[in-house]
Formats: C-alpha cells, sequence, structure tokens
C-alpha cells in the first residue's frame, strides 16, 4: 500500500494529467454537440464491437455442449443408418441356391423370425441368445434356422429372449442325412473349427464323396427333412472302423450371424409324449 | 510567491483579454486564427512544480474556451502543453542556465527560443484543432488551418517575445 502511494506521489504529474484532460474531454462531450454525437457514435462502435466479441467468446465457450448434443445426434443418425441400411439389405438381397432351397422347403412352416442379440463362437458350449420368447411363441425343443442352414435348437425361453443350443455346442446332437441317399448319422460338435461339424455312423457302404450335401433327416419333428446344413470336405474313417466319419463344412457362418427364424412346429410336443411312453 | 501568483493572473488576464477581443476574430484566408494564450505557458521558469503549471494551464484554457463557446478545446490542448513545458524547457535549456531560468531570447539564445517556442506551439495547435474538429474527415482543411494558425501563432508568440521589456525579464527570473 505504501509502494502504491510512492508510486502516485511520484508520477503525480502522470495522474494529474489524465484527470485534467478527462476533465476536459468531458466538458467537451457535455458541452459540445458536435463531438459529443462523434463520441457518442464511436463509443456505440466500440461498445457494440466489445459486445460482438463477448457474444463470440460465450458462443466458443457453449460449444462443448453444442457438442456433446452433436455428438448424440450422431450417434442416433448413425444407428438409423444402421438399421435402415440392414432393412434395405434384406429387401433387396439376391437370394442364392441354398436359400432359396431353405426357404421351399420351411414353406408352409410357420416360422418366427428373430434377431441374434448374443453370440460366440469361441467356446466349447456355445449358446446363442435371441430376441423372441414364450410371449412370441418360442417354445423349447423348436428349431432355428436362418436363410443358409441350420442354426440349432431352442434351449431355454424367457417371456421375450430365447437361448439356442447352436451346432457349435459340443450338447448338440442333430440327426442329419446325405442328400440323395437315407443313410443317415448324428452331427456333432469336435469343439475346433466353427465352421465344421462332424457327421457320425455313415456306414461304409453308404456311397458319398467330398462335396455331398448333407440335410436334416427329418426324423425329429424339430426339423422339416430336407433343410441343408452344409457340405462334406472331408471323409475319414470312425474310430470304431464300423463306418465314416464325415467333416462337413456347415452352411452357415457363425460368426457373422443376425437374422434368424425359429420353426414353431404344432404338435411336437403330442410326438414326443407319445415317443416318452413308447420307451 | 504572492507576487508570482499575481503576476500571473495579471498576465493570464492580459493574454485571455487579447485572444478574445482581437485574435480570435482573426481568421486569415478563413483559415489562421493565431493562439496567443499559449504564450503564457512558455513563460513558466525551470523549478516549477508541474502540477502549478498543468493547474494555470488548465485554468488559462478553460476561461479561453469560455469566449469561444467550445469547453474543453483549449483546456485540453493548454493542459497537454503544460505538462510538456518544463521536460522540454529542462531538455532545451543552455548548460550554464540559471536553476530558475525563463525561456527568452536572452537565456535560451533566438534559434533554441524559437525551436522550444515551434515545438510547444506546434503541439497545442494540433492538439487545439484536432479536438475542434474531432475527426480526420476534412483532413484538408484540418491540415491547412493547423498550419496556417500554427505558423500565425508562432510568429506572434515570437513577436511578443522580443516586445518583452528586458527588465520584466530580469524581474521574472
Amino acid at each position: 500500500m505504501r509502494a502504491l502511494f510512492d508510486f502516485i506521489a511520484r508520477q503525480y504529474h502522470w495522474m494529474m494529467l489524465i484527470v485534467l484532460e478527462g476533465l476536459s474531454l468531458m466538458l467537451l462531450f457535455q458541452f459540445n454537440h458536435y463531438q459529443g454525437s462523434v463520441w457518442l457514435t464511436n463509443a456505440n462502435s466500440v461498445v457494440g464491437y466489445l459486445m460482438e466479441q463477448e457474444q463470440r467468446m460465450l458462443n466458443y465457450l457453449s460449444l462443448t455442449d453444442v457438442n456433446a448434443e452433436l455428438s448424440h445426434r450422431n450417434m442416433l443418425l448413425e444407428h438409423n443408418i444402421k438399421v435402415l441400411t440392414a432393412e434395405l439389405n434384406r429387401l433387396t438381397h439376391d437370394s442364392t441356391f441354398t436359400e432359396r432351397k431353405v426357404a421351399s422347403q420351411l414353406a408352409g412352416v410357420e416360422l418366427i423370425p428373430a434377431k441374434v442379440v448374443n453370440n460366440s463362437v469361441r467356446l466349447h458350449d456355445n449358446y446363442i441368445t435371441i430376441n423372441r420368447g414364450s410371449v412370441d411363441g418360442v417354445q423349447p425343443e423348436m428349431g432355428v434356422v436362418s436363410g443358409t442352414g441350420v442354426v440349432g435348437i431352442v434351449y431355454m425361453t424367457s417371456d421375450h429372449y430365447s437361448i439356442v443350443l447352436p451346432l457349435l455346442n459340443s450338447k448338440s446332437r442333430l440327426s442329419s442325412r446325405l442328400r440323395g441317399s437315407n443313410y443317415f448319422g448324428y452331427l456333432r460338435w469336435d469343439g475346433r473349427n466353427p465352421l465344421s461339424t462332424i457327421l457320425d455312423d455313415i456306414p461304409h457302404h453308404a456311397r458319398c464323396k467330398v462335396g455331398d450335401v448333407v440335410e436334416t433327416s427329418g426324423y425329429s419333428s424339430v426339423f422339416p427333412s430336407g433343410i441343408f446344413i452344409g457340405r462334406v470336405s472331408r471323409i475319414e474313417n470312425s474310430e470304431d472302423g464300423m463306418g465314416y466319419q464325415l467333416h462337413v463344412r456347415l452352411g452357415i457362418d457363425f460368426a457373422n450371424l443376425q437374422d434368424v427364424s425359429v420353426i414353431a412346429t404344432r404338435g411336437h410336443g403330442e410326438q414326443q409324449e407319445l415317443e416318452e411312453q413308447a420307451h | 510567491m504572492l507576487t508570482t501568483f499575481l503576476q500571473r493572473l495579471l498576465l493570464m488576464t492580459a493574454l485571455l483579454a487579447v485572444q478574445m477581443l482581437v485574435l480570435n476574430h482573426i481568421h486569415v484566408m478563413g483559415f489562421a486564427t493565431p493562439l496567443l494564450i499559449v504564450y503564457f505557458l512558455l513563460l513558466f521558469p525551470l523549478g516549477t512544480s508541474r502540477w502549478s503549471i498543468m493547474l494555470w494551464g488548465f485554468v488559462c484554457g478553460l476561461l479561453a474556451d469560455m469566449a469561444t463557446l467550445t469547453p474543453g478545446v483549449g483546456a485540453g490542448a493548454m493542459t497537454l502543453v503544460a505538462f510538456v513545458q518544463p521536460v522540454l524547457l529542462m531538455a532545451m535549456r543552455p548548460k550554464e542556465a540559471a536553476e530558475d531560468m525563463q525561456a527568452s531570447f536572452h537565456t535560451m539564445g533566438f534559434a533554441a527560443y524559437v525551436r522550444y517556442c515551434s515545438i510547444l506551439t506546434f503541439i497545442f495547435c494540433f492538439a487545439y484543432f484536432l479536438l475542434q474538429s474531432f475527426s480526420f474527415f476534412h483532413i484538408v482543411h484540418l491540415a491547412i488551418s493547423f498550419g496556417s494558425s500554427w505558423l500565425l501563432t508562432l510568429v506572434i508568440c515570437i513577436a511578443v517575445e522580443a516586445m518583452r521589456p528586458v527588465n520584466s525579464r530580469k524581474t521574472e527570473n
């Protein structure tokens, strides 16, 4: 404080100049219309400029909120694009022979379309979750297919979701046959390659070659017969030497599975009940 | 102290009277107006306190403004000259100058006095006409008014200085 007073005392003539010139200018603007109006106009311009700069600064500071809002909006739009692109792909998709064949096999069967909401292919026992449940008519033991073949069987259901036991699960056993012959066996997964499964119990005298189509046998009530599963990729002898062990390259890429349909089989409970009584 | 004050008051009144009654009515070619009141500040000797010079300048300018009905123009210009005068006089003083030297032909020499007078009248006229026009819109008119008035003021100040009695210089010194 003392230093401030000392400073003022040393520089008093500057202070005095400022005060007296300020007083002169005040008188000038107060009592001279022309100078007053020039001052007022310029002062208005300066104030206007300062206010504009202040507004620009405030706008800049509010960019964080604007950015957050835009990001949110962008996210919504991205989501919309994704949904619409998927819908467009579905509507304009050129179906393959397999898809047409599967569709013809399933003609007349009631299908419940569903979306895959959770999926895995890396585990030994993989499961798929779909967004349809008991409310939609899905029940355990119903078959699940996609456009390119068999996916698996419904394992459990809740009101709005179901868990599917896919072919890529060690518990999966699917009755399958070679197309063009009635020799059938059981399809299982060895837990190794998610693109390939193994068809056991095909007898030696059954004629088969690499590239033959493997399809559902229709012996269970879960799947109608003739639905595409995959193609034979390698033929080996089974461990007990009684037949062939066929490696089947699956028609479905489980790692890229999105749309599936549940086969709403009528009366399969009745068939199961009858079979249980017989046993 | 009181004598000095009264002398200054008398000088200021005389200069103001001449300025108001005579010089304010002179407009050579419609541009040049002599502004003799600045001569009042030229006479303050070395060692005068700066606040005192500035106050004298401000009051003198303000009184001159009363006659021209332009309050603030003369006051602002005179205050500025009063602020510069002690510094300039100190800078331009001869080596053997007395501590309370007053600017004059006798104490500074003709050339130095003319330089001193030119600078201060230049500052005064520039500030005066700038405050009066308060814009550079008619810059040619402003430049002619300022230039011609400055020269006229300078000539009159030098003339008055030349006519000032030598004994008056001595007494004031």
